[in-house]
């Protein structure tokens, strides 16, 4: 693999660290299985590429879009919390809306950003060289930040009660906690990260797409549990650290895969190595036990 | 204070499986009252509790604690007033989360929870101090899962949770049927000593007789949704388990064929 295809790799893994980090809050700590993401991934992208194409401050933008983001996942929780459909089935609905939502956005089914500034603009050399190890450093100074924001938030009052609502509800509610409130705010955050991870893919890859939101949910979850298979803990600024970890080395396998010439495996093969990957890491654990205990048997 | 007016319940209205679990009943507790309930299977001990503490709402009826009216309330809106100890151990803790943040959790009970950090460090030492009157050596493993606590310890500390801010009313639902009979004294020992030294309202259901009339000022006996039976004082202290089982018999003028009242 070429110096400049693992730059890309890492850019990407960086990108989806963000969603590994949404989906860590949904489905790790609030417990609530959201698909949003599908939708609120492009979302992200649709919000800040319009906005750019039209003229406006790319930082400006991609807040826009973290908004954006927030508000769909607000709505997936309050057709839960309030209307009390189904969590999985809310968030199909609002992933399946926000497909003709980002298309109205747009206006097109794609918007390209060849040739406008983007967040990366200021970092980047004026002659355009060497910038393909800028990009991956700037990603990796906003995942970080996000990492410890997180980290920060749930070590606070309001964090704690989040995770006491995923973990067992009705405990949360006799301490007093609103259960409702938190499911929407935490839905909201990871949404909102999602949609971040969205505006910043659109900026790096030169536009966006309708289509790109597609298998942004599997991804998500492929990160996360690879990182906890890798590093398991239950300490929770390691379960983010283990999510970002998962997102750039999910990457890099597939990254690997693809240019790996004598496995000759091809782009089209992508998911299919995600479903690979994802299931190994899933059977990992169990297979490490297993292996622990025969190593025990010979030792005695 | 805490008084209950004319509540009623009927879960599953009009079907095969309906369900009349609160049928009228009046309870008065005044403030620093222990009164213990007792009562059979489906008897109303539980859905009583659970309207009181709002995870669930009457049909009709209300309840007052002190001057507010919290008949509409949801559970969340009153924990400020009422503070509530599980049956079951795993129930009123999160396993997943630290002893101290399981602490810190009750420490805010009806309070705001805003951005500050949920564990200071003057915080971990009055959770400390706190935990040291257990004398279960879990002062020393603040930052342990509640997860790798016993039963007994994980109950131990939920009393703790209840008492560590003032409440209104404490509710105790059978917090020692899931414990083996060692622990369950020990738990009982640790309830009356924190009641006593906050002085607190509660009110605790228990499928023991015995215990009904060991522990508290008052002994309330509920049979179909109301309150049959109403004993405190010289009458109660004369009071035992074959007496009181008698005075239900008597009122309800059937035999009592539940064994589960005799037990303990």
């Amino acid at each position: 693999m070429s110096f400049i295809s693992l730059m890309g790799a890492l850019e990407i893994g960086l990108i989806f660290a963000l969603v590994a980090l949404g989906v860590l809050i949904s489905f790790r700590i609030l417990n609530f299985p959201d698909l949003t993401a599908d939708g609120s991934f492009p979302l992200g992208g649709a919000v800040a590429a319009t906005l750019i194409a039209g003229g406006h401050d790319p930082w400006m933008a991609t807040g826009v879009a973290m908004v954006a983001g927030a508000g769909a996942g607000f709505v997936t929780g309050w057709l839960n919390v309030r209307l009390n459909i189904l969590q999985l089935l809310a968030s199909i609905l609002v992933m399946i809306a926000l497909y003709s939502i980002n298309l109205r956005i747009m206006g097109a089914p794609n918007v390209p950003l060849i040739g406008e500034p983007t967040v990366f603009a200021p970092f980047l050399p004026a002659d355009g060289d060497a910038g393909y190890w800028i990009q991956p450093l700037v990603l990796a100074v906003i995942v970080v930040i996000a990492k410890l924001a997180l980290d920060a938030y749930f070590a606070s009052q309001s964090g704690l009660a989040m995770r006491a609502t995923g973990a067992n509800p009705r405990m949360a509610r006799s301490q007093g906690i609103s259960t409702d409130r938190a499911v929407l705010t935490g839905m909201a955050i990871s949404n909102a990260l999602i949609a971040l991870g969205g505006a910043l893919y659109v900026q790096t890859q030169g536009g966006s797409d309708i289509s790109m939101g597609i298998g942004t949910i599997v991804v998500g979850l492929a990160a996360v549990i690879i990182g906890e298979t890798l590093i398991p803990s239950r300490s929770l600024w390691v379960a983010t650290l283990a999510a970002v970890i998962g997102a750039i080395l999910y990457r890099l396998f597939i990254a690997l895969a693809l240019t790996a010439d004598f496995i000759g495996l091809q782009a089209q093969d992508l998911n299919l190595i995600t479903a690979v990957l994802v299931g190994f890491a899933l059977v990992l654990p169990a297979f490490k036990a297993r292996l622990r205990k025969t190593l025990g048997g010979i030792g005695k | 204070m805490m008084r209950a007016q004319n509540l009623t319940k009927t879960f599953n209205p009009g079907t095969p499986i309906e369900n009349r679990a609160l049928r009228g009943l009046d309870l008065d507790i005044p403030t620093g009252q222990f009164v213990t309930v007792i009562g059979s299977n489906g008897a109303g001990k539980s859905t009583f509790l659970n309207a009181i503490s709002g995870d669930l709402a009457v049909d009709q009826g209300s309840i007052h604690i002190d001057d507010n009216d919290v008949t509409r309330q949801n559970a969340w809106q009153r924990a400020g007033l009422v503070a509530r100890v599980f049956q079951d151990p795993m129930a009123g803790t999160c396993e997943g989360l630290s002893i101290e943040e399981n602490l810190s959790l009750a420490w805010q009970r009806g309070a705001r929870r805003g951005l500050r950090r949920a564990v200071t460090p003057a915080l971990r030492e009055e959770f400390r101090a706190r935990l040291s009157t257990l004398k279960l050596g879990l002062e020393s493993r603040l930052s342990d899962r509640m997860g790798l606590l016993s039963g007994g310890q994980r109950q131990a500390v939920s009393l703790l949770m209840a008492s560590l801010k003032p409440s209104r009313i404490l509710l105790l639902d059978e917090h020692t049927a899931a414990l083996d009979p060692r622990t369950a004294a020990f738990v009982l020992e640790l309830t009356d000593q924190i009641v006593a030294d906050g002085k607190l309202t509660t009110l605790m259901v228990t499928h023991s007789m015995r215990q009904a009339l060991d522990h508290g000022d008052r002994t309330v006996m509920l049979h179909q949704g109301r309150v049959v039976l109403d004993v405190s004082g010289e009458e109660r202290a004369r009071l035992d388990v074959p007496h009181l089982l008698a005075m239900f018999e008597q009122t309800r003028g059937e035999t009592l064929d539940d064994d589960a009242l005799l037990l303990g």
